[in-house]
Protein backbone atom coordinates (compact mmCIF):
# COMPACT_ATOMS: atom_id res chain seq x y z
CA UNK A 1 0.00 0.00 0.00
CA UNK A 2 2.82 2.38 0.91
CA UNK A 3 4.66 1.58 -2.29
CA UNK A 4 1.48 2.13 -4.26
CA UNK A 5 1.10 5.60 -2.76
CA UNK A 6 4.74 6.43 -3.47
CA UNK A 7 4.46 5.37 -7.12
CA UNK A 8 1.18 7.20 -7.50
CA UNK A 9 2.55 10.47 -6.15
CA UNK A 10 5.70 10.24 -8.27
CA UNK A 11 3.62 9.78 -11.44
CA UNK A 12 1.14 12.44 -10.36
CA UNK A 13 3.85 15.08 -9.79
CA UNK A 14 5.79 14.11 -12.93
CA UNK A 15 2.66 14.27 -15.09
CA UNK A 16 1.32 17.55 -13.79
CA UNK A 17 4.85 19.01 -13.69
CA UNK A 18 5.27 18.22 -17.36
CA UNK A 19 1.84 19.69 -18.16
CA UNK A 20 2.69 22.86 -16.24
CA UNK A 21 6.05 23.25 -18.00
CA UNK A 22 4.63 22.59 -21.48
CA UNK A 23 1.77 25.08 -21.05
CA UNK A 24 3.75 27.80 -19.27
CA UNK A 25 6.78 27.66 -21.63
CA UNK A 26 4.45 27.57 -24.65
CA UNK A 27 2.67 30.63 -23.37
CA UNK A 28 5.98 32.48 -22.81
CA UNK A 29 7.23 31.59 -26.31
CA UNK A 30 4.09 31.91 -28.44
CA UNK A 31 2.19 34.64 -26.57
CA UNK A 32 5.28 36.56 -25.36
CA UNK A 33 4.05 36.88 -21.78
CA UNK A 34 6.45 37.08 -18.82
CA UNK A 35 7.26 33.80 -16.94
CA UNK A 36 5.75 35.14 -13.73
CA UNK A 37 2.27 35.45 -15.25
CA UNK A 38 2.48 32.10 -17.11
CA UNK A 39 3.64 30.42 -13.90
CA UNK A 40 0.77 31.94 -11.91
CA UNK A 41 -1.86 30.70 -14.39
CA UNK A 42 -0.53 27.20 -15.22
CA UNK A 43 0.91 26.57 -11.78
CA UNK A 44 -2.54 27.21 -10.38
CA UNK A 45 -4.26 25.05 -13.00
CA UNK A 46 -1.76 22.17 -12.45
CA UNK A 47 -2.16 22.32 -8.66
CA UNK A 48 -5.93 22.29 -9.11
CA UNK A 49 -5.48 19.34 -11.48
CA UNK A 50 -3.58 17.42 -8.81
CA UNK A 51 -6.32 18.11 -6.28
CA UNK A 52 -9.17 17.25 -8.65
CA UNK A 53 -7.66 14.03 -9.97
CA UNK A 54 -6.72 12.98 -6.46
CA UNK A 55 -10.35 13.47 -5.52
CA UNK A 56 -11.28 11.29 -8.50
CA UNK A 57 -8.90 8.58 -7.26
CA UNK A 58 -10.38 8.77 -3.77
CA UNK A 59 -13.85 8.33 -5.23
CA UNK A 60 -12.81 5.31 -7.31
CA UNK A 61 -11.17 3.62 -4.36
CA UNK A 62 -13.63 4.62 -1.68
CA UNK A 63 -16.69 3.45 -3.61
CA UNK A 64 -14.97 0.32 -4.90
CA UNK A 65 -15.65 1.19 -8.57
CA UNK A 66 -13.02 -1.27 -9.79
CA UNK A 67 -15.16 -4.16 -8.63
CA UNK A 68 -18.16 -2.93 -10.67
CA UNK A 69 -19.23 -4.47 -14.00
CA UNK A 70 -17.67 -2.70 -17.03
CA UNK A 71 -20.75 -0.64 -18.06
CA UNK A 72 -21.33 0.72 -14.57
CA UNK A 73 -17.64 1.49 -14.16
CA UNK A 74 -17.46 3.28 -17.53
CA UNK A 75 -20.56 5.41 -16.81
CA UNK A 76 -19.24 6.55 -13.44
CA UNK A 77 -15.74 7.22 -14.75
CA UNK A 78 -16.96 9.28 -17.75
CA UNK A 79 -19.28 11.32 -15.54
CA UNK A 80 -16.46 11.85 -13.04
CA UNK A 81 -13.97 12.86 -15.75
CA UNK A 82 -16.47 15.38 -17.23
CA UNK A 83 -17.14 16.89 -13.82
CA UNK A 84 -13.44 17.21 -13.05
CA UNK A 85 -12.74 18.69 -16.53
CA UNK A 86 -15.52 21.26 -16.13
CA UNK A 87 -14.25 22.39 -12.75
CA UNK A 88 -10.69 22.61 -14.11
CA UNK A 89 -11.98 24.59 -17.11
CA UNK A 90 -13.77 27.09 -14.85
CA UNK A 91 -10.65 27.46 -12.71
CA UNK A 92 -8.62 28.17 -15.86
CA UNK A 93 -11.12 30.87 -16.90
CA UNK A 94 -11.09 32.51 -13.49
CA UNK A 95 -7.29 32.40 -13.10
CA UNK A 96 -6.70 33.74 -16.63
CA UNK A 97 -9.16 36.55 -15.95
CA UNK A 98 -7.31 37.38 -12.75
CA UNK A 99 -3.79 37.20 -14.24
CA UNK A 100 -4.30 38.58 -17.77
CA UNK A 101 -7.74 40.16 -17.67
CA UNK A 102 -9.03 37.76 -20.40
CA UNK A 103 -10.96 34.51 -19.92
CA UNK A 104 -9.10 32.90 -22.83
CA UNK A 105 -5.57 32.00 -21.80
CA UNK A 106 -2.96 33.70 -24.03
CA UNK A 107 -1.55 30.36 -25.22
CA UNK A 108 -5.00 29.33 -26.47
CA UNK A 109 -5.52 32.69 -28.12
CA UNK A 110 -2.08 32.38 -29.79
CA UNK A 111 -2.78 28.87 -31.09
CA UNK A 112 -6.27 29.56 -32.37
CA UNK A 113 -5.80 33.13 -33.68
CA UNK A 114 -8.39 32.76 -36.40
CA UNK A 115 -11.19 31.54 -34.16
CA UNK A 116 -13.74 33.70 -32.43
CA UNK A 117 -13.57 34.03 -28.63
CA UNK A 118 -16.42 31.51 -28.37
CA UNK A 119 -14.45 29.04 -30.52
CA UNK A 120 -11.32 29.59 -28.42
CA UNK A 121 -13.27 28.95 -25.21
CA UNK A 122 -14.72 25.75 -26.69
CA UNK A 123 -11.23 24.52 -27.59
CA UNK A 124 -9.99 25.43 -24.11
CA UNK A 125 -12.75 23.19 -22.70
CA UNK A 126 -11.90 20.33 -25.09
CA UNK A 127 -8.26 20.50 -23.99
CA UNK A 128 -9.30 20.30 -20.33
CA UNK A 129 -11.43 17.23 -21.14
CA UNK A 130 -8.56 15.63 -23.08
CA UNK A 131 -6.01 16.20 -20.29
CA UNK A 132 -8.24 14.86 -17.51
CA UNK A 133 -9.58 12.07 -19.71
CA UNK A 134 -5.99 10.95 -20.38
CA UNK A 135 -5.30 11.03 -16.66
CA UNK A 136 -8.31 8.86 -15.88
CA UNK A 137 -7.48 6.38 -18.66
CA UNK A 138 -3.89 5.99 -17.43
CA UNK A 139 -5.02 5.64 -13.83
CA UNK A 140 -7.64 3.01 -14.67
CA UNK A 141 -5.20 0.98 -16.75
CA UNK A 142 -2.78 0.64 -13.85
CA UNK A 143 -5.42 0.27 -11.14
CA UNK A 144 -7.40 -2.39 -12.99
CA UNK A 145 -4.29 -4.43 -13.71
CA UNK A 146 -3.42 -4.28 -10.03
CA UNK A 147 -6.99 -5.14 -9.05
CA UNK A 148 -7.02 -8.20 -11.27
CA UNK A 149 -3.65 -9.32 -9.90
CA UNK A 150 -4.89 -9.03 -6.31
CA UNK A 151 -8.06 -10.95 -7.15
CA UNK A 152 -5.95 -13.74 -8.60
CA UNK A 153 -3.81 -13.87 -5.49
CA UNK A 154 -6.92 -13.97 -3.32
CA UNK A 155 -8.34 -16.76 -5.48
CA UNK A 156 -5.15 -18.74 -4.99
CA UNK A 157 -5.28 -18.20 -1.22
CA UNK A 158 -8.90 -19.28 -1.18
CA UNK A 159 -8.00 -22.48 -2.97
CA UNK A 160 -5.25 -23.07 -0.45
CA UNK A 161 -7.70 -22.57 2.43
CA UNK A 162 -10.14 -24.98 0.81
CA UNK A 163 -7.50 -27.66 0.52
CA UNK A 164 -6.54 -27.13 4.18
CA UNK A 165 -10.21 -27.50 5.15
CA UNK A 166 -10.46 -30.72 3.16
CA UNK A 167 -7.42 -32.07 4.96
CA UNK A 168 -8.93 -31.18 8.33
CA UNK A 169 -12.13 -32.92 7.33
CA UNK A 170 -10.20 -36.02 6.35
CA UNK A 171 -8.38 -36.01 9.67
CA UNK A 172 -11.62 -35.70 11.59
CA UNK A 173 -13.16 -38.50 9.54
CA UNK A 174 -10.19 -40.72 10.22
CA UNK A 175 -10.74 -40.34 13.97
CA UNK A 176 -7.24 -40.90 15.36
CA UNK A 177 -8.62 -42.18 18.65
CA UNK A 178 -10.36 -45.01 16.88
CA UNK A 179 -7.41 -45.69 14.61
CA UNK A 180 -4.75 -45.97 17.31
CA UNK A 181 -6.96 -48.00 19.60
CA UNK A 182 -7.65 -50.39 16.73
CA UNK A 183 -3.92 -50.72 16.06
CA UNK A 184 -3.29 -51.36 19.74
CA UNK A 185 -5.89 -54.13 19.83
CA UNK A 186 -4.41 -55.54 16.67
CA UNK A 187 -0.97 -55.68 18.24
CA UNK A 188 -2.42 -57.73 21.10
CA UNK A 189 -4.14 -60.14 18.70
CA UNK A 190 -1.15 -60.90 16.51
CA UNK A 191 0.50 -63.42 18.84
CA UNK A 192 -2.58 -65.11 20.29
CA UNK A 193 -5.07 -65.12 17.46
CA UNK A 194 -3.33 -64.54 14.14
CA UNK A 195 -6.46 -65.40 12.15
CA UNK A 196 -8.51 -62.72 13.91
CA UNK A 197 -5.61 -60.33 13.50
CA UNK A 198 -5.60 -60.93 9.74
CA UNK A 199 -9.34 -60.26 9.56
CA UNK A 200 -8.90 -57.11 11.58
CA UNK A 201 -6.26 -55.82 9.16
CA UNK A 202 -8.69 -56.39 6.31
CA UNK A 203 -11.47 -54.51 8.11
CA UNK A 204 -9.11 -51.68 8.90
CA UNK A 205 -7.84 -51.43 5.33
CA UNK A 206 -11.39 -51.37 3.97
CA UNK A 207 -12.49 -48.76 6.49
CA UNK A 208 -9.55 -46.52 5.60
CA UNK A 209 -10.02 -46.98 1.87
CA UNK A 210 -13.68 -46.03 2.09
CA UNK A 211 -12.90 -43.00 4.24
CA UNK A 212 -10.21 -41.76 1.86
CA UNK A 213 -12.43 -42.22 -1.18
CA UNK A 214 -15.50 -40.51 0.24
CA UNK A 215 -15.87 -36.80 -0.26
CA UNK A 216 -18.67 -34.44 0.60
CA UNK A 217 -20.45 -34.72 -2.76
CA UNK A 218 -20.27 -38.47 -3.12
CA UNK A 219 -23.35 -40.62 -3.05
CA UNK A 220 -23.30 -44.36 -2.48
CA UNK A 221 -25.96 -47.03 -2.19
CA UNK A 222 -27.12 -47.76 1.34
CA UNK A 223 -25.89 -51.30 0.77
CA UNK A 224 -22.33 -50.07 0.13
CA UNK A 225 -22.40 -47.78 3.16
CA UNK A 226 -23.62 -50.69 5.31
CA UNK A 227 -20.61 -52.74 4.23
CA UNK A 228 -18.38 -49.97 5.49
CA UNK A 229 -20.36 -49.77 8.73
CA UNK A 230 -19.90 -53.53 9.18
CA UNK A 231 -16.13 -53.22 8.76
CA UNK A 232 -16.10 -50.40 11.25
CA UNK A 233 -18.26 -52.27 13.76
CA UNK A 234 -16.05 -55.35 13.45
CA UNK A 235 -13.11 -53.22 14.57
CA UNK A 236 -15.10 -51.65 17.39
CA UNK A 237 -16.08 -55.15 18.55
CA UNK A 238 -12.40 -55.96 18.96
CA UNK A 239 -12.16 -53.04 21.30
CA UNK A 240 -15.46 -53.28 23.13
CA UNK A 241 -15.76 -57.11 23.00
CA UNK A 242 -19.02 -58.28 24.56
CA UNK A 243 -20.06 -54.74 25.44
CA UNK A 244 -21.16 -54.14 21.85
CA UNK A 245 -24.14 -55.89 20.27
CA UNK A 246 -25.59 -54.87 16.92
CA UNK A 247 -29.08 -55.37 15.51
CA UNK A 248 -29.91 -54.47 11.94
CA UNK A 249 -33.27 -54.19 10.30
CA UNK A 250 -32.90 -53.06 6.71
CA UNK A 251 -35.91 -53.15 4.40
CA UNK A 252 -34.98 -54.73 1.05
CA UNK A 253 -36.47 -51.74 -0.80
CA UNK A 254 -34.10 -49.42 1.06
CA UNK A 255 -30.89 -51.20 0.14
CA UNK A 256 -30.52 -49.57 -3.25
CA UNK A 257 -31.28 -46.05 -2.03
CA UNK A 258 -28.56 -43.47 -2.70
CA UNK A 259 -27.26 -41.69 0.36
CA UNK A 260 -24.38 -39.26 0.95
CA UNK A 261 -21.23 -41.28 1.69
CA UNK A 262 -20.23 -41.49 5.37
CA UNK A 263 -23.65 -40.29 6.55
CA UNK A 264 -24.77 -43.49 8.28
CA UNK A 265 -21.18 -44.11 9.39
CA UNK A 266 -21.13 -40.77 11.21
CA UNK A 267 -24.34 -41.66 13.05
CA UNK A 268 -22.97 -45.06 14.05
CA UNK A 269 -19.65 -43.63 15.21
CA UNK A 270 -21.48 -41.07 17.28
CA UNK A 271 -23.70 -43.75 18.82
CA UNK A 272 -20.67 -45.78 19.88
CA UNK A 273 -18.53 -42.91 21.09
CA UNK A 274 -21.15 -41.13 23.18
CA UNK A 275 -23.42 -44.08 23.89
CA UNK A 276 -22.17 -47.62 24.08
CA UNK A 277 -18.47 -46.98 24.74
CA UNK A 278 -19.45 -44.62 27.56
CA UNK A 279 -21.43 -47.36 29.34
CA UNK A 280 -19.70 -49.89 31.57
CA UNK A 281 -22.06 -52.65 30.54
CA UNK A 282 -22.22 -51.50 26.91
CA UNK A 283 -25.44 -52.15 25.00
CA UNK A 284 -27.17 -52.87 21.73
CA UNK A 285 -26.87 -50.63 18.69
CA UNK A 286 -29.93 -50.75 16.43
CA UNK A 287 -29.80 -49.68 12.80
CA UNK A 288 -33.03 -49.58 10.82
CA UNK A 289 -33.79 -48.43 7.29
CA UNK A 290 -37.29 -48.05 5.83
CA UNK A 291 -38.91 -46.54 2.79
CA UNK A 292 -41.92 -44.43 3.73
CA UNK A 293 -43.83 -42.19 1.33
CA UNK A 294 -40.93 -41.69 -1.11
CA UNK A 295 -38.55 -41.06 1.72
CA UNK A 296 -35.70 -43.11 3.08
CA UNK A 297 -35.83 -43.17 6.88
CA UNK A 298 -32.62 -44.23 8.64
CA UNK A 299 -32.57 -44.71 12.38
CA UNK A 300 -29.71 -45.38 14.75
CA UNK A 301 -30.78 -46.13 18.31
CA UNK A 302 -28.36 -46.65 21.17
CA UNK A 303 -28.33 -46.65 24.97
CA UNK A 304 -26.42 -43.79 26.57
CA UNK A 305 -25.39 -42.75 30.09
CA UNK A 306 -28.64 -41.67 31.72
CA UNK A 307 -27.36 -38.80 33.80
CA UNK A 308 -25.37 -37.35 30.93
CA UNK A 309 -26.42 -34.08 29.45
CA UNK A 310 -25.28 -34.15 25.84
CA UNK A 311 -21.68 -33.04 25.64
CA UNK A 312 -20.89 -30.17 23.32
CA UNK A 313 -18.62 -32.35 21.21
CA UNK A 314 -21.49 -34.76 20.65
CA UNK A 315 -23.14 -32.22 18.45
CA UNK A 316 -20.21 -31.45 16.19
CA UNK A 317 -20.26 -34.55 14.00
CA UNK A 318 -24.03 -34.48 13.70
CA UNK A 319 -24.11 -30.74 13.11
CA UNK A 320 -21.69 -31.16 10.21
CA UNK A 321 -23.85 -33.94 8.78
CA UNK A 322 -26.96 -31.85 9.21
CA UNK A 323 -25.34 -28.89 7.44
CA UNK A 324 -24.21 -31.17 4.66
CA UNK A 325 -27.75 -32.50 4.16
CA UNK A 326 -29.04 -28.94 4.03
CA UNK A 327 -26.53 -28.07 1.29
CA UNK A 328 -27.32 -31.20 -0.69
CA UNK A 329 -31.11 -31.35 -0.33
CA UNK A 330 -32.31 -28.03 1.06
CA UNK A 331 -35.47 -28.52 3.11
CA UNK A 332 -36.20 -31.95 1.63
CA UNK A 333 -33.95 -33.82 4.05
CA UNK A 334 -33.60 -33.76 7.82
CA UNK A 335 -31.43 -35.10 10.59
CA UNK A 336 -32.63 -35.17 14.19
CA UNK A 337 -31.18 -36.44 17.44
CA UNK A 338 -33.81 -37.33 20.00
CA UNK A 339 -32.54 -37.40 23.59
CA UNK A 340 -35.91 -37.02 25.31
CA UNK A 341 -35.89 -40.60 26.58
CA UNK A 342 -33.54 -41.04 29.51
CA UNK A 343 -30.72 -43.41 28.74
CA UNK A 344 -31.56 -43.63 25.05
CA UNK A 345 -30.46 -41.74 21.97
CA UNK A 346 -32.27 -41.92 18.64
CA UNK A 347 -30.76 -40.37 15.54
CA UNK A 348 -33.09 -40.18 12.56
CA UNK A 349 -32.36 -39.13 8.99
CA UNK A 350 -34.97 -38.56 6.30
CA UNK A 351 -33.84 -38.35 2.69
CA UNK A 352 -35.87 -37.92 -0.51
CA UNK A 353 -35.62 -41.00 -2.73
CA UNK B 1 7.19 -52.92 41.98
CA UNK B 2 3.44 -53.54 42.11
CA UNK B 3 1.52 -52.43 39.03
CA UNK B 4 -2.19 -52.08 38.30
CA UNK B 5 -3.54 -51.96 34.74
CA UNK B 6 -6.66 -49.86 34.17
CA UNK B 7 -8.23 -49.96 30.70
CA UNK B 8 -11.76 -50.65 29.53
CA UNK B 9 -10.58 -52.65 26.50
CA UNK B 10 -9.72 -56.30 27.24
CA UNK B 11 -7.27 -56.42 24.33
CA UNK B 12 -5.48 -53.32 25.56
CA UNK B 13 -5.11 -54.88 29.03
CA UNK B 14 -3.81 -58.08 27.46
CA UNK B 15 -1.31 -56.14 25.37
CA UNK B 16 0.03 -54.20 28.34
CA UNK B 17 0.29 -57.35 30.46
CA UNK B 18 2.31 -58.95 27.72
CA UNK B 19 4.59 -55.95 27.38
CA UNK B 20 5.12 -55.78 31.14
CA UNK B 21 6.00 -59.48 31.26
CA UNK B 22 9.39 -58.50 29.84
CA UNK B 23 10.19 -56.76 33.13
CA UNK B 24 10.32 -59.47 35.84
CA UNK B 25 10.68 -56.89 38.61
CA UNK B 26 7.25 -55.47 37.75
CA UNK B 27 4.48 -57.47 39.35
CA UNK B 28 1.00 -56.97 37.90
CA UNK B 29 -1.18 -57.19 40.99
CA UNK B 30 -4.46 -56.62 39.20
CA UNK B 31 -6.50 -54.98 36.45
CA UNK B 32 -9.65 -52.88 36.21
CA UNK B 33 -12.01 -52.02 33.38
CA UNK B 34 -13.56 -48.83 34.75
CA UNK B 35 -12.82 -46.22 37.37
CA UNK B 36 -15.00 -47.65 40.12
CA UNK B 37 -13.22 -50.99 39.89
CA UNK B 38 -9.93 -49.15 39.67
CA UNK B 39 -10.58 -47.17 42.85
CA UNK B 40 -11.41 -50.36 44.76
CA UNK B 41 -8.29 -52.15 43.46
CA UNK B 42 -6.03 -49.22 44.29
CA UNK B 43 -7.32 -49.03 47.86
CA UNK B 44 -7.13 -52.77 48.31
CA UNK B 45 -3.85 -53.55 46.54
CA UNK B 46 -1.90 -50.27 47.07
CA UNK B 47 -0.01 -50.55 43.78
CA UNK B 48 3.20 -48.57 43.30
CA UNK B 49 2.25 -47.62 39.79
CA UNK B 50 -1.03 -47.47 37.89
CA UNK B 51 -1.20 -47.66 34.10
CA UNK B 52 -4.29 -45.59 33.48
CA UNK B 53 -6.36 -45.19 30.33
CA UNK B 54 -8.09 -41.84 29.97
CA UNK B 55 -11.32 -42.52 28.05
CA UNK B 56 -13.34 -45.07 29.97
CA UNK B 57 -17.04 -45.70 30.53
CA UNK B 58 -18.42 -44.16 33.71
CA UNK B 59 -15.65 -41.60 34.07
CA UNK B 60 -12.21 -40.66 32.77
CA UNK B 61 -8.81 -41.40 34.26
CA UNK B 62 -8.78 -37.81 35.50
CA UNK B 63 -12.05 -38.41 37.34
CA UNK B 64 -10.45 -41.37 39.09
CA UNK B 65 -7.55 -39.24 40.31
CA UNK B 66 -9.84 -36.66 41.86
CA UNK B 67 -11.59 -39.41 43.81
CA UNK B 68 -8.46 -40.95 45.27
CA UNK B 69 -7.34 -40.14 48.77
CA UNK B 70 -3.77 -41.12 47.99
CA UNK B 71 -2.62 -41.01 44.40
CA UNK B 72 -0.03 -43.61 43.45
CA UNK B 73 2.45 -43.08 40.65
CA UNK B 74 0.41 -42.68 37.45
CA UNK B 75 1.38 -43.52 33.87
CA UNK B 76 -1.36 -42.54 31.44
CA UNK B 77 -1.82 -44.86 28.49
CA UNK B 78 -3.66 -43.20 25.68
CA UNK B 79 -4.40 -43.58 22.00
CA UNK B 80 -4.73 -39.89 21.28
CA UNK B 81 -5.25 -37.92 24.50
CA UNK B 82 -1.64 -36.89 24.96
CA UNK B 83 -2.84 -33.29 24.62
CA UNK B 84 -5.05 -33.76 27.63
CA UNK B 85 -2.09 -35.13 29.59
CA UNK B 86 0.17 -32.32 28.42
CA UNK B 87 -2.46 -29.87 29.58
CA UNK B 88 -1.33 -30.52 33.11
CA UNK B 89 -0.39 -27.14 34.38
CA UNK B 90 2.80 -27.59 36.29
CA UNK B 91 4.20 -31.06 36.65
CA UNK B 92 4.37 -33.20 33.58
CA UNK B 93 3.11 -36.72 34.00
CA UNK B 94 4.30 -39.85 32.34
CA UNK B 95 2.25 -41.03 29.44
CA UNK B 96 2.54 -43.80 26.88
CA UNK B 97 0.93 -43.69 23.47
CA UNK B 98 -0.95 -46.76 22.32
CA UNK B 99 0.16 -48.93 20.59
CA UNK B 100 2.85 -48.85 23.28
CA UNK B 101 6.46 -49.13 22.15
CA UNK B 102 8.49 -51.53 24.33
CA UNK B 103 11.45 -49.10 24.43
CA UNK B 104 9.28 -46.24 25.69
CA UNK B 105 7.77 -48.51 28.31
CA UNK B 106 11.25 -49.56 29.48
CA UNK B 107 12.35 -45.93 29.74
CA UNK B 108 9.25 -45.02 31.73
CA UNK B 109 9.71 -47.94 34.12
CA UNK B 110 13.35 -47.02 34.72
CA UNK B 111 12.37 -43.44 35.42
CA UNK B 112 9.77 -44.58 37.94
CA UNK B 113 12.28 -46.86 39.62
CA UNK B 114 14.74 -44.01 39.96
CA UNK B 115 12.31 -41.65 41.68
CA UNK B 116 10.60 -42.96 44.81
CA UNK B 117 6.85 -42.70 44.56
CA UNK B 118 5.27 -40.26 46.96
CA UNK B 119 1.94 -41.95 47.45
CA UNK B 120 2.84 -45.40 48.74
CA UNK B 121 3.56 -44.52 52.38
CA UNK B 122 1.55 -46.17 55.12
CA UNK B 123 -2.15 -45.38 55.16
CA UNK B 124 -1.91 -43.21 58.26
CA UNK B 125 1.06 -41.18 57.02
CA UNK B 126 0.28 -37.54 56.22
CA UNK B 127 -0.65 -36.55 52.69
CA UNK B 128 2.17 -35.24 50.55
CA UNK B 129 0.42 -34.38 47.34
CA UNK B 130 -3.05 -33.85 46.01
CA UNK B 131 -4.57 -34.24 42.58
CA UNK B 132 -6.80 -31.26 41.91
CA UNK B 133 -9.02 -30.56 38.96
CA UNK B 134 -10.47 -27.10 38.78
CA UNK B 135 -12.53 -26.57 35.65
CA UNK B 136 -10.50 -27.66 32.64
CA UNK B 137 -7.17 -27.52 34.45
CA UNK B 138 -5.52 -30.27 36.47
CA UNK B 139 -2.59 -30.28 38.83
CA UNK B 140 -0.60 -32.59 41.02
CA UNK B 141 0.03 -30.27 43.94
CA UNK B 142 2.92 -31.03 46.32
CA UNK B 143 1.46 -29.91 49.64
CA UNK B 144 4.74 -28.57 51.04
CA UNK B 145 4.53 -25.89 48.32
CA UNK B 146 1.09 -24.71 49.43
CA UNK B 147 1.18 -21.67 51.67
CA UNK B 148 -2.44 -21.25 52.82
CA UNK B 149 -5.63 -23.33 52.66
CA UNK B 150 -8.76 -21.20 52.91
CA UNK B 151 -12.30 -22.54 53.28
CA UNK B 152 -14.50 -21.51 50.35
CA UNK B 153 -18.03 -22.73 51.00
CA UNK B 154 -17.71 -26.48 51.44
CA UNK B 155 -14.47 -26.49 49.46
CA UNK B 156 -10.93 -25.35 50.00
CA UNK B 157 -9.01 -22.76 47.98
CA UNK B 158 -5.28 -23.35 47.87
CA UNK B 159 -2.68 -20.61 47.71
CA UNK B 160 0.03 -22.31 45.69
CA UNK B 161 2.56 -20.08 43.94
CA UNK B 162 0.63 -18.15 41.32
CA UNK B 163 -2.22 -20.68 41.25
CA UNK B 164 -5.42 -20.67 43.29
CA UNK B 165 -6.92 -24.12 42.63
CA UNK B 166 -10.13 -25.16 44.36
CA UNK B 167 -10.16 -28.55 46.10
CA UNK B 168 -13.45 -30.42 46.35
CA UNK B 169 -13.16 -31.30 50.05
CA UNK B 170 -13.95 -29.56 53.29
CA UNK B 171 -11.23 -27.86 55.32
CA UNK B 172 -11.79 -30.13 58.32
CA UNK B 173 -11.55 -33.30 56.23
CA UNK B 174 -8.35 -32.00 54.70
CA UNK B 175 -6.89 -30.98 58.07
CA UNK B 176 -7.04 -34.58 59.33
CA UNK B 177 -4.84 -35.74 56.45
CA UNK B 178 -2.25 -33.00 56.63
CA UNK B 179 1.14 -33.24 58.29
CA UNK B 180 0.64 -31.61 61.74
CA UNK B 181 4.34 -30.77 61.89
CA UNK B 182 4.01 -28.53 58.85
CA UNK B 183 0.44 -27.26 58.82
CA UNK B 184 -1.47 -25.37 61.49
CA UNK B 185 -5.13 -24.41 61.70
CA UNK B 186 -4.90 -20.71 62.61
CA UNK B 187 -8.62 -19.95 62.60
CA UNK B 188 -12.01 -21.36 61.59
CA UNK B 189 -11.43 -20.97 57.90
CA UNK B 190 -7.68 -21.17 57.36
CA UNK B 191 -4.73 -23.54 57.62
CA UNK B 192 -1.22 -22.17 57.08
CA UNK B 193 2.05 -23.79 56.11
CA UNK B 194 4.47 -22.96 58.95
CA UNK B 195 7.40 -23.00 56.50
CA UNK B 196 5.87 -20.02 54.71
CA UNK B 197 5.55 -17.75 57.74
CA UNK B 198 7.76 -14.68 57.46
CA UNK B 199 6.77 -12.74 60.58
CA UNK B 200 4.41 -12.99 63.53
CA UNK B 201 3.23 -9.75 65.14
CA UNK B 202 1.01 -8.91 68.06
CA UNK B 203 -1.66 -6.48 66.92
CA UNK B 204 -4.29 -4.41 68.75
CA UNK B 205 -5.88 -6.21 71.67
CA UNK B 206 -3.15 -8.83 71.77
CA UNK B 207 -4.31 -10.47 68.56
CA UNK B 208 -1.65 -12.44 66.68
CA UNK B 209 -1.06 -11.61 63.00
CA UNK B 210 0.91 -13.88 60.73
CA UNK B 211 2.38 -12.54 57.53
CA UNK B 212 3.18 -15.11 54.89
CA UNK B 213 6.20 -15.05 52.58
CA UNK B 214 3.95 -14.90 49.54
CA UNK B 215 1.83 -12.00 50.70
CA UNK B 216 -1.26 -12.52 52.77
CA UNK B 217 -1.69 -11.34 56.34
CA UNK B 218 -3.63 -13.82 58.43
CA UNK B 219 -5.17 -13.40 61.84
CA UNK B 220 -4.84 -16.18 64.40
CA UNK B 221 -8.06 -16.76 66.31
CA UNK B 222 -8.02 -16.30 70.10
CA UNK B 223 -8.73 -19.99 70.59
CA UNK B 224 -5.73 -21.08 68.55
CA UNK B 225 -3.33 -18.33 69.66
CA UNK B 226 -2.09 -20.16 72.75
CA UNK B 227 -1.47 -23.36 70.80
CA UNK B 228 0.20 -21.37 68.07
CA UNK B 229 2.55 -19.64 70.54
CA UNK B 230 3.50 -23.04 71.94
CA UNK B 231 4.24 -24.30 68.44
CA UNK B 232 6.14 -21.17 67.48
CA UNK B 233 8.45 -21.34 70.49
CA UNK B 234 9.17 -24.98 69.83
CA UNK B 235 10.16 -24.24 66.22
Amino acid sequence: MRETSLGYWALQLAGWGFYFYAQASGEVIFASVPWSQATALWGGVSLAGIGLTHGMRWSIRHHGWLALPPAALLGRVIAGALLVSTVSYLITLALSQAVYGTAVAPITAAFYKRLTVAGQLRNQFIIAVAVHGAWVAAYLAVAMQRHRYRAEVRQAQLGEALRAAELRLLKSQLNPHFLFNALNGLRALIADEPARARDAVTHLARTLRYTFAASDEDFVSLERELEMVDDYLALESLRLAERLAVERDIEPAARGARIPAMLLQTLVENAIKHGIAALKEGGTLRITARVQAKELVLKVVNPRPAQDTPATSEGVGLRNSSERLRLLFGRNASLGLDLTQAGLATAEVRLPL
Amino acid sequence: MKALVVDDEPLARLELRRLLAAFPWVEIVGAAGNIDEARARIEELTPDVVFLDIQMPGGTGFDLLTQLERVPRIVFTTAYDQYAVKAFEVNALDYLLKPIEPERLAATLLKIQATPAPGVAAANAPLEQLFIRDGPRCWFVPLREVSVFTADGNYVRLLWGKERPLLGRSLSALEEKLDPKRFFRVNRSQIVNLDFIRRVETGDGGRLHVSMRDGPEIEVSRRQARLFRARATVE
